[in-house]
C-alpha cells in the first residue's frame, strides 16, 4: 500500500507540472507557425527529397510566398494544400494524399498497430 | 590491356575459391567426412586481394587503360581519393563487397575451425561461399570493373564532386558495407540450423556475436553517412528518408530486433523460429538494399542498375526469401519452443513489443520507399513519399521505444511485481519530473522537448541502475574490470547513446532557426544571437579545382563557405561551412552573389552589388550530440560483443 | 498447426513473388523528369540577348512559334548526352513552327562557344550575362527545359536530360 501511494503522489507531481507547462503555453496556431507547419509538407520543386522550407532554390522560395499569400488571404491549410497539388501536381506533397491507393500508405501502420493489439490481448488472455 | 586481364584472372581465382569451396562442402556434407575449406576460402580471398591490388594500382598511377578509371580518376585526383574512388561506382563497389565477404569467411572457417565437422558449421560455410560466389559472378559479368577503355585518353572525369570535398568517403562506405556484409554469418547458419535442425545449444548467442558486430559497424556507418550528408548536403538537415538511406535502415531495424529476441531465446529457449526468420530477413534486406542503392553512390531509387544487374539482384533476393520460407515451412513445426511467454509487461512480453515495433516499422519504411514505384505502375504520374510521412509514424515509435528502454532493463523474467517494479523505478521518476519542472521553469515549452526529457531521463535511469549493479556484483566477485562481460553491460551503453542522440534529435529540430543575411565585404551582423562577419572572396583555381570561397567569421571563428567546380567531370558544388560546440552547431552556406562574373554556380542576384553575398545561417541548437551518441552506441556494441552467457557467471 | 505454417508459408511465397516480379520490371528512369515549376501556365519571362554566333534573339519575335528553351552549360555532364537530342528535334521540326532556343548558364564564353561547336548545334544559344535569364526561369541546375505554346505561355517543363522520345512527345502535346 505504501508503494501505490508513492506511486500515486508522483502521478499527481506528474500532472500537475505539465500542466503548468501547458497552461503557460503560447497561443500556437500563429500565422507563422502555420506557414512553417506547411512549408515542411511541400516538396522543393526543383530538388529531389527536401521541403520548401529548408531549399533556397528559387523554385522554392516562389512556393514559400505562394504559401504565405495564401495564409493570408484566409485559405484553409486542407485548401492551400489542394490548390498546390492542382497546380504543380501530385508529386508536389511529400506526403500524398490518402484517396485512392494512397490509403495504402496509412493502412501499412495502422495494420500493425492491430497486430500489436491482438499479440498483446492475446498474451495477457492465455498468462496463468 | 595487360591490366585488364590481370584483373579478370584474379576475379577468375577468386570465382574459383568460392564455388569450388562451395561444390566441396555441399560433397563434404553429403560423405559425411570434413571439407578442407579454408583453402578454398583463401584461394577466393586471394583472388579478390589480387584484383584489388591491380586497380588500387590503376586509380594510384590514374591509369586510363581501364574504363572505370577513366570514369571516377583523373590525374590530378588527390591519392586519398583516388583510393576511394574504388567504391565511388558500382563496379568498384562489388570489389569492396566481395573483400569483406571473402576476409569474412577466412575468418568464420578459421574461428570454428575446432568444429569443422559439425554439420551446421558445414552448411554455413557452404552457404557463405555460394554467396561470395555470386557477388564475383555479377563482377566477371554485367558489373566488370576492368573493362577496357578503346579510346586512348590523356585525362579522366575524376569522381564526383560530392565524393571527394569530405574524407567521410573514406570511412562511410566501408563500414556499411561491413555491417551489411557481416549479416550474411547470422544468414549462413539460420540457414544450416534450419537444414539440419538443430537450433539449441550455443548456437543462438554464437549467432548474436556476429551479428552484433555487424550490427555496430552498421549503426557506425548510418550515423557517420548522416555526419557526411549534414556537412556537405547543405540543408542542415542529416537525414531525408532518401530511398537509399532507407535501404541501408531496413536491414538495422530486423537486426535490432534480432539482437534483442535472441536474449530471450539464450535465456528462456523462445522465439527460436521467429529468430531464424529474422536472421534471414534481415541479409534479404541487404541485399534488397543493395538492389536499391546500385553502388556506393548516393542517388535517388531512379537510378536503378543496368538492365542486367537488377533483376539477378533481385533473383537473389527472391531466392533468399523463398529459400528460408520453404525452410521454415518444412521444420517450423518441429522446432517450435515448448513454453510460451507468460505476462505480457514481463521481459520477454516487453521484447516481444520491441519486436513487433523494429519489424513494424520496417515493413512501413518499405511500403513508404517502394510506394511511389506502385504509385507509378496503377496511375502513371509522380508522387513523391518524404520526411511528413515517415516522421509522423517515427515520432510516436520513438516514444514507445523510449518508454520500454525505461522499463525494460528493471523488470524480471517471466512475473510482473508493481511494487519491486516501482521501488526500481522511483529514484529515476522523480528525477524525471524533476528534470521537467527545471525545463519548464527556464521556460521550455515545447511539449515534444519535454516529453523527450522525461523518457530519456527515464531511459538513462534504467540503463544506468542496470550498469550500476553490474558493477556492483562484479566488485563482490573480486573483480571491477569482469563488468564490461556482465550480460546487460554493452546493451546499456548502447541504450545510453540512443538516449544522447534521441536528445540532441529533438532539441535540435524543434529549435533549428534559418534566416538569410546580405552581406558586404567587411560588414558583420547578429543572426539569432550568433555574430556574423564576412571579410573577403577568396578565389582559387588549381589542378584539381576552381572555387570561390568566402573569409567569414562566426562568434570568432573562422569558416569558409564556398561554391566549389571540380575539373574534369566539372561538377558544381556548394561546400557549407560549419561552427559547431557542445552546444549549437552554426552551419553556413553560400546562397548567392552579386554576379561577381566568376563560373562560381552560386545563384545570382539582380539586385544585389557585385561585393555582396547571401548567406544562409542556420542555428541548430544541440546537434553535435547527435555524432557523440552515435559514437557511444559503437563504443556499446564493441563491449557488447564480450558478453558472456548468462550463466556463465563463474567464468 | 501444421496446416496453418503452410498455408502461411504460402502465402508469404506468392506476396514475394508478386514483389520480386513487380521490382524486377521496373525500367531504369533515363527520361527528365516533368517538374512541377512555378511558371507553368504563366506567361514565359522574357528573353532577350546576343546569341554565341553573333546575331540577337527576342522571345517576344517568336509569338506564334512553340519554342524549346534549353538551360545548359559546358561543364554539365548530362546537357552533352541531351545536345544531341536537341540538335534533331530542331532539324525534325524545323518546318513545324517549332523553334529550339538554348540559353548558356553560368559559363564563360569561351567554354560556352567550344562546346556549340563541338557537338554542332543545329539551334542557336543566347548568352545569359549575370544570370537574368536563368534567374527569372528559376532554373538552379542545367539541363533544364521549357516549352512555350505558341500564345508564349509556359506549358512543360522538363528537369534533367530529356530523351529525344520525350521531346518530341512534350512538343505535339503542347502544339495541343
Amino acid at each position: 500500500m505504501k508503494v501505490l501511494r508513492s506511486f500515486r503522489l508522483w502521478c499527481v507531481a506528474l500532472v500537475a507540472v505539465l500542466a503548468l507547462a501547458l497552461a503557460t503555453a503560447p497561443a500556437t496556431s500563429t500565422a507563422a507557425a502555420r506557414i512553417a507547419h506547411l512549408e515542411t509538407l511541400v516538396k522543393c520543386p526543383a530538388c529531389e527529397d527536401i521541403s520548401v522550407a529548408v531549399s533556397n532554390a528559387t523554385s522554392a522560395v516562389a512556393v514559400r510566398h505562394e504559401i504565405t499569400q495564401k495564409v493570408h488571404e484566409g485559405k484553409s491549410d486542407n485548401e492551400i494544400l489542394t490548390s498546390l497539388e492542382d497546380a504543380y501536381g501530385p508529386s508536389i506533397l511529400l506526403s500524398p494524399s490518402t484517396s485512392g491507393i494512397g490509403s495504402l500508405l496509412w493502412a501499412g501502420p495502422l495494420c500493425v498497430l492491430v497486430v500489436i493489439l491482438v499479440i498483446g490481448v492475446r498474451l495477457a488472455r492465455r498468462r496463468r | 590491356m595487360t591490366l585488364t586481364w590481370l584483373g579478370r584472372i584474379a576475379l577468375y581465382v577468386a570465382f574459383l575459391g568460392a564455388a569450388g569451396g562451395a561444390v566441396s562442402q555441399l560433397v563434404a556434407l553429403r560423405a559425411k567426412r570434413p571439407a578442407r575449406a579454408l583453402w578454398w576460402a583463401i584461394l577466393a580471398l586471394a583472388g579478390i586481394f589480387a584484383a584489388i591490388v591491380v586497380m588500387q594500382y590503376a586509380l594510384i598511377t590514374h591509369n586510363f587503360s581501364l574504363a572505370y578509371v577513366a570514369q571516377n580518376n583523373a590525374t590530378f585526383t588527390p591519392l586519398l581519393y583516388s583510393i576511394t574512388g574504388m567504391w565511388s561506382a558500382l563496379e568498384g563497389s562489388l570489389l569492396l563487397w566481395a573483400l569483406l565477404l571473402a576476409a569474412l569467411t577466412v575468418g568464420v572457417i578459421s574461428y570454428y575451425r575446432r568444429s569443422s565437422s559439425d554439420e551446421v558449421v558445414g552448411w554455413a560455410t557452404a552457404v557463405l561461399f555460394s554467396i561470395g560466389a555470386f557477388f564475383t559472378f555479377l563482377m566477371m559479368g554485367p558489373a566488370d570493373p576492368f573493362l577496357h577503355n578503346p579510346a586512348h585518353v590523356l585525362q579522366g572525369a575524376g569522381p564526383n564532386a560530392l565524393l571527394q570535398d569530405n574524407p567521410l568517403v573514406a570511412v562511410h562506405p566501408p563500414l556499411l558495407y561491413a555491417g551489411f556484409v557481416g549479416f550474411t554469418v547470422p544468414f549462413a547458419f539460420a540457414i544450416a540450423m534450419l537444414i539440419t535442425g538443430r537450433v539449441q545449444d550455443r548456437w543462438p548467442l554464437e549467432q548474436r556475436r556476429w551479428t552484433v558486430l555487424a550490427w555496430g559497424a552498421l549503426s557506425l556507418g548510418i550515423i557517420l553517412g548522416a555526419w557526411w550528408s549534414y556537412q556537405v548536403l547543405g540543408w542542415g538537415g542529416f537525414w531525408g528518408w532518401d530511398p537509399v538511406e532507407n535501404a541501408a535502415l531496413l536491414p538495422w531495424l530486423t537486426a535490432t530486433a534480432y539482437i534483442h529476441s535472441v536474449i530471450v531465446q539464450d535465456r528462456r529457449g523462445l522465439f527460436r523460429v521467429w529468430n531464424l526468420s529474422l536472421a534471414i530477413a534481415t541479409f534479404a534486406l541487404t541485399v534488397l538494399g543493395t538492389f536499391f542503392t546500385r553502388s556506393g553512390v548516393l542517388q535517388s531509387v531512379h537510378s536503378f542498375s543496368s538492365s542486367t544487374l537488377g533483376p539477378l539482384l533481385i533473383g537473389l533476393f527472391f531466392f533468399t526469401v523463398a529459400l528460408g520460407v520453404v525452410l521454415l515451412a518444412w521444420r517450423g513445426d518441429s522446432l517450435r519452443s515448448p513454453v510460451g511467454v507468460d505476462h505480457p509487461l514481463s521481459r520477454e512480453g516487453l521484447f516481444v513489443a520491441n519486436n513487433i515495433l523494429f519489424v513494424g516499422f520496417a515493413i512501413v519504411v518499405l511500403l513508404g520507399t517502394v510506394f511511389p514505384l506502385l504509385y507509378e505502375a496503377v496511375n502513371g504520374t509522380q508522387v513523391s513519399v518524404g520526411t511528413p510521412y515517415f516522421a509522423s509514424i517515427a515520432a510516436p515509435l520513438s516514444v514507445v521505444l523510449l518508454a520500454l528502454m525505461a522499463i525494460a532493463p528493471l523488470v524480471s523474467w517471466r512475473t510482473v511485481d508493481a511494487g519491486v517494479l516501482w521501488s526500481r523505478l522511483r529514484v529515476t521518476a522523480w528525477s524525471a519530473v524533476g528534470v521537467v519542472a527545471l525545463l519548464v521553469a527556464f521556460g521550455v515549452r515545447h511539449l515534444s522537448v519535454l516529453g523527450a526529457a522525461f523518457l530519456a531521463t527515464c531511459a538513462a535511469g534504467a540503463a544506468l541502475r542496470t550498469l550500476r549493479g553490474a558493477l556492483v556484483a562484479a566488485k563482490r566477485r573480486g573483480s571491477v574490470l569482469s563488468a564490461v562481460r556482465a550480460p546487460s553491460t554493452g546493451g546499456m551503453i548502447v541504450h545510453l547513446g540512443i538516449v544522447i542522440l534521441a536528445v540532441g534529435i529533438v532539441v535540435s529540430t524543434s529549435y533549428t532557426t534559418r534566416s538569410e543575411v546580405t552581406l558586404a565585404e567587411g560588414q558583420s551582423t547578429v543572426v539569432d544571437g550568433q555574430y556574423v562577419s564576412f571579410s573577403h572572396f577568396n578565389e582559387v583555381k588549381d589542378a584539381l579545382e576552381s572555387s570561390l570561397q568566402l573569409e567569414v567569421r562566426v562568434d570568432g571563428h573562422a569558416l569558409v563557405p564556398a561554391v566549389t567546380t571540380y575539373n574534369g567531370r566539372s561538377s558544381t558544388v556548394g561546400t557549407p561551412a560549419i561552427d559547431s560546440n557542445l552546444l549549437r552547431d552554426v552551419y553556413v552556406t553560400f546562397d548567392a552573389d552579386g554576379a561577381s562574373g566568376a563560373a562560381s554556380g552560386a545563384q545570382v542576384q539582380s539586385n544585389l552589388s557585385a561585393r555582396q553575398v547571401v548567406l544562409g545561417v542556420t542555428v541548430e541548437p544541440l546537434l553535435a550530440w547527435l555524432w557523440i551518441g552515435g559514437l557511444v552506441v559503437g563504443l556499446g556494441s564493441a563491449v557488447s560483443f564480450l558478453r558472456r552467457r548468462h550463466n556463465d557467471e563463474a567464468a | 498447426m501444421k496446416r496453418t505454417i503452410l498455408v502461411a508459408s504460402l502465402a508469404a511465397l506468392v506476396v514475394i513473388v508478386a514483389f520480386s516480379i513487380f521490382l524486377g520490371t521496373r525500367q531504369p528512369v533515363t527520361d527528365a523528369t516533368d517538374a512541377p515549376s512555378p511558371l507553368l501556365g504563366k506567361s514565359a519571362p522574357a528573353i532577350l540577348g546576343h546569341e554565341l554566333g553573333g546575331g540577337s534573339f527576342s522571345l517576344r519575335r517568336e509569338l506564334g512559334h512553340v519554342v524549346v528553351v534549353n538551360f545548359w552549360a559546358s561543364w554539365c555532364e548530362p546537357c552533352v548526352q541531351e545536345a544531341p537530342n536537341l540538335s534533331t528535334l530542331a532539324w525534325r521540326e524545323r518546318n513545324d513552327n517549332v523553334v529550339v532556343i538554348g540559353v548558356v548558364f553560368d559559363d564563360p564564353v569561351s567554354a560556352a562557344q567550344a562546346f556549340a561547336t563541338h557537338y554542332g548545334s543545329l539551334y542557336a544559344s543566347v548568352l545569359d550575362p549575370g544570370g537574368a535569364i536563368a534567374n527569372n526561369y528559376g532554373v538552379t541546375s542545367p539541363p533544364t527545359t521549357f516549352v512555350i505554346d505558341t500564345k508564349g505561355k509556359v506549358e512543360a517543363t522538363l528537369l534533367g536530360a530529356a530523351s529525344l522520345s520525350q521531346l518530341v512527345g512534350t512538343v505535339k502535346r503542347v502544339q495541343g
